[in-house]
């Protein structure tokens, strides 16, 4: 026989699914206490983990960007206070104050040469020369996160890109955006002349004669006048690199 | 300069800016220019003392090697040369020779006389000579002195170091009928 559906079935159908939604919000519930707690656990074996493995942290970069990752993850990041508990554990604020320290005194050392400009891969090969042997390597990331670090020095430290090369430039004046075109027109051959400037952007001479004056001054470029009629202006910054040169002492 | 072995290459090593062809043009940048000749003033110096050379010719010297890469095809003027060794002179690293406001030749002390002074005393002093007269010549090329690093040095920047030593009472000098004839007499230091 069948069972008519009834104004009391339905009202037992609405219970039903109450009850169900009720308990699918408990189950919910118990869900994110339970990952609330596992991540309490996580951060606590992290921190553990972290204090157990200190030295290989510091001493591997590779291990290093994995655990910052991991930090991350779970919602730590260990350089957003140098008073964080995670900083202190990792070492990574002393290790990226150290570093940041290292990249300013390269910097300024080499600045009457290079007017400032440093390319990525120079001052990397710079820093491991310098530092203690046995000391951490340092990879590339570490010094995007020690420059990162410096900006509240307000010395203008920062990572720029012409064309394809990554520069570290350490003059608190932006580059005028000519300047930077000219740059990336010479990031292969680290020179250009006043020719190449006019058949490569047709600007007219009084434009080229203030972009490559500017950058005399500040000593970005250095002249060639080895051909009188037309010198070559040089970028000592990517001269550095090409040739593994180490300008200045 | 000794080597550790024989395949070794003994051959001055320039540094490597010696292969940047602007580092051969006056650097129009005034703060520019003072580390370009900085770094010429100390290339100088150590091409002079790894070759133990002492004078310069400088319409000559842009023909040398130091002067001269020909890998690059760069070479100093000699107008730029002049400022370099003028501010060589003004550290004390060398001094202008021949006729008066000429500026072309020079000598360039590697190690300034006042050190070479300080040596030589500290031999006399070490080798009982005090109170010994000495000709110039002896001093220089004497078996007395064959293994002290002032052997063979060169009588002009000799001369200033005795008158050094004179100026700080510890030498008297005694002027004979020629320059290799001048006489010294080491003192204790008075």
């Amino acid at each position: 026989m069948r069972k008519a559906v009834g104004i009391g079935g339905l009202r037992r159908k609405e219970a039903d699914r109450l009850a169900l939604s009720k308990k699918g919000n408990e189950l919910a519930q118990r869900e994110i206490e339970k990952l609330q707690e596992h991540i309490t656990i996580m951060k606590a074996n992290l921190e553990d983990f972290v204090r157990e493995h200190q030295k290989e942290i510091r001493n591997d970069p590779m291990f290093r960007g994995q655990v910052q990752r991991m930090c991350q993850l779970i919602g730590v990041d260990p350089l957003v206070s140098r008073k964080g508990y995670m900083a202190e554990l990792l070492g990574v604020g002393d290790f990226y104050c150290e570093l940041g320290i290292q990249i300013i005194g390269i910097c300024v050392a080499t600045r009457s040469i290079n007017g400032g400009l440093i390319e990525l891969d120079d001052l990397q090969q710079r820093l491991i020369r310098r530092r203690i042997k046995g000391s951490e390597p340092i990879i590339e990331d570490d010094i995007k996160r020690a420059i990162s670090q410096l900006k509240p020095l307000k010395g203008g430290y920062r990572i720029v890109t012409f064309g394809n090369r990554k520069m570290v430039q350490s003059i608190s004046r932006e580059m005028n955006p000519d300047n930077s075109t000219v740059l990336a027109l010479a990031q292969y051959t680290c020179k250009f002349t006043v020719e190449d400037v006019r058949v490569g952007f047709e600007w007219d001479m009084n434009r080229i004669r203030s972009c490559i004056d500017d950058m005399l001054r500040s000593g970005i470029i250095w002249v060639d006048d080895y051909d009188a009629v037309q010198p070559e202006y040089w970028v000592p910054a990517f001269f550095s690199q090409m040739s593994g040169a180490n300008l200045g002492s | 300069m000794t080597t550790t072995a024989a395949s070794m290459d003994t051959e001055f090593q320039f540094p490597e800016i010696y292969n940047f062809p602007p580092f051969f043009t006056r650097q129009p940048n005034d703060s520019t220019w003072k580390e370009q000749r900085r770094m010429w003033c100390d290339l100088i110096l150590s091409y002079y003392k790894y070759n133990n050379l002492s004078s310069m010719t400088l319409a000559e010297a842009v023909s040398d090697p130091l002067f001269n890469n020909k890998q690059i095809h760069r070479s100093l003027r000699v107008d730029t040369l002049r400022e370099v060794v003028e501010e060589l002179v003004k550290q004390g690293n060398a001094c202008w020779t021949g006729p008066k406001n000429t500026r072309d030749a020079c000598l360039i002390f590697w190690r300034k006389p006042e050190a070479w002074a300080s040596i030589i005393h500290q031999w006399a002093s070490e080798n009982g000579m005090f109170n010994m007269v000495f000709t110039f010549f002896e001093l220089a090329n004497g078996d007395d002195t064959v293994e002290q690093e002032f052997h063979g040095l060169d009588p002009l920047t000799l001369r200033r170091a005795l008158d050094v030593l004179q100026g700080q009472g510890k030498a008297q000098l005694f002027v004979g009928t020629s320059d290799e004839d001048i006489g010294v007499k080491f003192f204790h230091s008075s």
